[in-house]
């Protein structure tokens, strides 16, 4: 037996954080669903916490762990590709009420930003933070390269995306229903903007139509905050 | 489905060329994606091999920000410090945004149906 053969390549092959990555992911996914899809127990946050602790305790670095998983990390760019397929799927929805959604898209698109930026600030957060707010509501593989091209923090602007859909997927229905929101188009259109895909996936229980609109404002204000966030930084700075 | 994902990677690369030729700042899958939906609409339909791999990259999409998101772990510091800036804004930021947006949307609506 060779047994500094076998720890040699332990310890060199991505294969191992491969499997661990992606059996936590799926352990994450059984839980997931075992809960009844609660929103809180999302397999990402499962997967979080079960990699965390196998870093933790064989005190890997996060760059020699992102090195063996980066294979992973590359579908994000094809991912995004991905997303116009479900846009297009549901563009035929923005016909039905153009000049609201636009308005609504590019509004309340800034407001959000704006305000959850200007409540950084008030609070006295630092700049890497303030930018990695930026992206918090769209979804996360444009979030993630778009946090990369204006020098926020990837890593932590995805954690802002997650929560920040886990928020709007938890409070929707209540502040819909306190506002007496009266249209589903509404309700599934704000959650797609503010709370991306994990909101859309809780339009998916209003109703059919919320979910097309979640859809569609997912994509679009994706698009729409790739292409205006970076200038807009640029001149700020 | 292998044609599903050349088409992919071929306008992830097409994207990639013209934010970097054109110095963008726009990135570059971003542009892919907007060229595929400009390509579909042009089309004016999907194909079944297309959407095999768009399925088979949308459907486990939180997996592929694992690596990017597991990060964190080397930001505790500024998570420790700013951690109710941070709370505060999410928290709050969020529920009004989303307060604000349903209706605003919601009285447009109203608003264009009144008008019809």
């Amino acid at each position: 037996m060779n047994i500094d053969a076998l720890v040699e390549y332990i310890s060199t092959t991505p294969l191992l954080w491969l499997l661990i990555t992606l059996g936590s992911f799926k352990l994450g996914i059984i839980i997931y669903e075992k809960s009844n899809k609660n929103t809180l127990l999302q397999p990402i946050i499962v997967a979080y916490f079960l990699i965390m602790g196998a870093l933790v305790v064989s005190g890997v670095s996060y760059q020699e762990y992102f090195k063996s998983v980066e294979i992973i990390h590359f579908f994000l760019g094809p991912a995004t590709v991905a997303l116009a397929l479900p846009l297009y799927n549901n563009l035929k929805h923005i016909k039905i009420l153009f000049i609201p959604i636009l308005i609504t898209l590019f509004v309340a698109g800034v407001f959000s930003i704006v305000l959850a930026v200007s409540l950084l600030w008030v609070l006295g957060a630092q700049l890497p933070t303030i930018l990695s707010m930026t992206t918090k509501s769209i979804t996360a593989p444009i979030a993630i390269i778009t946090s990369e091209k204006i020098g926020a923090i990837p890593s932590l602007a995805v954690g802002f995306v997650i929560i920040t859909g886990i928020i709007g997927a938890l409070l929707g229905t209540t502040i819909f229903k306190m506002l007496n929101i009266k249209h589903d188009t509404s309700k599934g259109f704000a959650l797609g903007v503010i709370s991306h895909g994990i909101g859309t996936a809780r339009a998916l229980e209003i109703s059919e139509k919320a979910a097309a609109f979640s859809a569609l404002a997912m994509g679009l204000s994706g698009i729409v905050t790739a292409i205006f966030l970076p200038l807009i930084i640029q001149i700020f700075s | 489905m292998l044609k599903g994902i050349i088409t992919l990677l071929l306008f992830q690369f097409l994207g990639e060329c013209i934010s970097k030729l054109f110095d963008l700042l726009v990135p570059g899958p971003v542009i892919g994606m907007l060229l595929l939906l400009v390509f579909l609409i042009i089309r004016k339909s999907s194909f079944e091999s297309l959407d095999n791999a768009v399925l088979i990259h949308l459907r486990y999409l939180p997996l592929l920000f694992i690596p990017a998101a597991m990060g964190i772990i080397t930001q505790l510091d500024i998570i420790t410090k700013e951690f109710w800036a941070i709370s505060i804004s999410l928290v709050f930021g969020t529920i009004i945004a989303l307060a604000f947006c349903a209706k605003l949307m919601d009285y447009l609506t109203i608003r264009t149906e009144n008008k019809k």
